[in-house]
């Protein structure tokens, strides 16, 4: 095909953009709800599983040294420790902290520590984060065989918790996501074949004078393919605004963020371009393949 | 060149639309097809468009088997034939200029090609002043004109035409066969359905009759007001129209007067063939 065909082509795709504009309006309205839809549910997983990542990292390992080594061989063991696998940060908790520590967990029976006489008892102790709450355990484990270590203890409770907090939230989530996708892609199907419908008759022309199917279609692919485009920009922008006036008000909040660990939600910045793209291109590609696949019925003549 | 070769049409609804219909039409002619209205003519341009297909037999246009024809060559067929229907067939959302070039278009014409190609067509079927018009702006008449115009404009070896004046004045039907006659004299073949007795008495030429589904009438015949066909050719032409009479005094009609004109016996015959009198012309 030459250069003026194809440029013919394309611009009868702009054209009927303009020349359908009710139906390009309300094409471009179902995909731009549906990609929000599946969109803000894709960001809302995403932020939920960030969330449970963030609530494991403040799963710590609570390491107490034996009482007899002298505090050079205790840090030459913190510098071991923060030269170890899946170690984060490594804290140290001096004797006086851990002491204070032990009394605030206690809430019952606190007259306990008036018989006890200072603090000196305590070990030295230091406070270990990790990279990977799924590793934990292991972790602990191997600070464990370490002889200047009393005790190493973590909750292994607590990192089950979240592993199954996380498989339930991906499962929902993805059921969430495809049921939406689903529905999108009836509503998207549907108006598509709407729009499509009401040209049937000039297709059929089109056909009559003896053109071919792809001829005919070319321009359904441009024109679907510019509305999906500008509504995944729309839904873009809007998803822009939404989600950083969401972000801010849950993150303003320092007693929220502490308790759910909302501090690990996914600032937009950081995922600015991956929403655009992916809104954009899936709008352009379900624009083009529903207008192009609804026009496969009318083409039979 | 259209040909068919023993062709029966049944749709899925079990109606016989076409039996057992065998035709020629050679390149260059010019043919009405007549006959009342369910005999089947619809059916048969469907067939030559391939818009259907012969349930048996053998379809044979420009060249191209039908039957064979595999569906991506679809296209390609159809260029090769020009149509024009009573409902025109316009698409409404581009201008008559469009409408005209898209023909082209398909066909991958050069631009330059087709910015000389579609005026000229254009003022050929007059309508040079509606050039940029859409559809919905134009009347019956100029909505054929452009269809007319489109159907042209790629050259095809053939027209079909159903019923193309069948929604407009019966003036401007004159005008809209006046200008099919123009094309078929570059060599055009047509293939036009009507209803329309005057037009088919005025113009003359041949006449193909269909009724219930068989072709029960194919002769030429003199139009009253073409130019005279040649003394010979006039003649066996007669000599054809006389030859059924003796028929249909059987059947009992009155027998025509041996003293009756050449116009009147014409009119007379044609009378017959188009009211779908098969005794009027059976073979
Ligand atoms: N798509 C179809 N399905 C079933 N039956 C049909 C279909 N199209 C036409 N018919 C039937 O086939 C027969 C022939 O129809 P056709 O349209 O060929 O007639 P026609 O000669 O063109 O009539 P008219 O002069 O009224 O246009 C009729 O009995 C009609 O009811
Ligand atoms: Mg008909």
């Amino acid at each position: 095909m030459k250069l003026s065909g194809v440029k013919y082509l394309a611009n009868q795709g702009v054209e009927n953009i303009w020349k359908n504009k009710m139906m390009a309006f309300a094409t471009f309205c179902v995909l731009l709800i549906s990609l929000l839809l599946v969109g803000s549910a894709v960001l809302f997983y995403m932020n939920m599983n960030s969330m449970i990542m963030g609530l494991g990292n403040q799963n710590e390992i609570a390491v107490y040294m034996d009482p007899s080594l002298s505090q050079e061989d205790v840090d030459s063991f913190a510098e071991k420790l923060k030269t170890m696998d899946n170690v984060d940060s490594v804290e140290y908790v001096s004797k006086e902290e851990a002491y204070q520590r032990m009394q605030s967990q206690i809430s019952e029976g606190k007259a306990i520590f008036d018989y006890i006489d200072g603090y000196d008892f305590m070990p030295d102790g230091f406070s270990v984060t990790v990279i990977n709450n799924d590793q934990i355990e292991n972790t602990t484990m191997l600070i464990n065989q370490d002889p200047m270590v009393r005790s190493a203890s973590s909750s292994p409770q607590v990192a089950e918790f979240l592993r199954e907090l996380r498989k339930v939230v991906t499962l929902i989530a993805s059921a969430i996501i495809i049921a939406l996708a689903i529905v999108s892609m009836i509503m998207i199907s549907n108006t598509t074949k709407a729009s499509v419908f009401a040209r049937r008759e000039e297709i059929m022309i089109m056909k009559y004078v003896g053109a071919t199917n792809a001829f005919i279609r070319t321009p359904f692919f441009v024109e679907g393919m510019i509305t999906g485009f500008f509504a995944g920009a729309g839904a873009f922008f809007i998803t822009w605004a939404v989600y950083r006036a969401v972000y801010r008000i849950l993150t303003e909040q320092g007693m929220l963020m502490r308790a759910f660990g909302i501090g690990s939600l996914i600032p937009f910045a950081s995922l600015r371009l991956y929403v655009a793209l992916a809104y954009v291109i899936a709008g352009a590609l379900i624009g083009a393949l529903g207008s192009v696949i609804s026009t496969r019925r009318h083409l039979d003549v | 060149m259209v040909e068919l070769q023993n062709v029966s049409v049944t749709y899925s609804s079990g109606v016989d639309a076409l039996n057992n219909v065998s035709l020629k039409i050679n390149d260059g002619d010019f043919a009405f097809v007549v006959g009342s209205s369910g005999a089947g003519k619809s059916t048969m341009i469907k067939l030559l468009l391939k818009e259907i297909d012969a349930t048996s037999g053998v379809v044979t246009v420009n060249g191209y088997n039908l039957n064979k024809l595999k569906k991506r060559k679809i296209p390609e067929f159809r260029r090769t034939l020009g149509f024009v229907f009573q409902d025109f067939r316009l698409i409404p959302s581009m201008t008559v200029y469009e409408n005209i070039a898209f023909v082209l278009r398909v066909i991958d014409a050069p631009l330059k090609y087709i910015r000389k190609r579609v005026p000229y067509v254009i003022s050929l079927v007059g309508l040079h002043a509606k050039t940029n018009s859409y559809p919905d702006e134009l009347s019956g008449g100029e909505k054929q004109r452009v269809a007319i115009a489109r159907a042209l404009v790629n050259d095809p070896q053939l027209i079909i035409a159903d019923e193309p004046t069948g929604n407009i004045d019966p003036e401007l039907s004159y005008e809209i066969v006046e200008l099919l006659k123009g094309i078929n004299d570059q060599g055009t073949t047509i293939l036009m359905v009507t209803h329309e007795h005057d037009l088919v008495r005025h113009f003359g030429g041949r006449i193909i009759n269909i009724t219930d589904g068989e072709i029960v009438f194919d002769e030429i015949i003199a139009g009253t007001n073409d130019e005279p066909l040649p003394e010979e050719e006039l003649a066996q032409t007669m000599a054809k129209a006389e030859e059924n009479q003796p028929q249909e005094n059987e059947s009992g009609s009155a027998p025509a007067s041996p003293q009756s004109t050449e116009d009147a016996l014409i009119d007379e015959v044609i009378a017959s063939i188009i009211a779908g009198n098969d005794q009027g012309g059976a073979e």
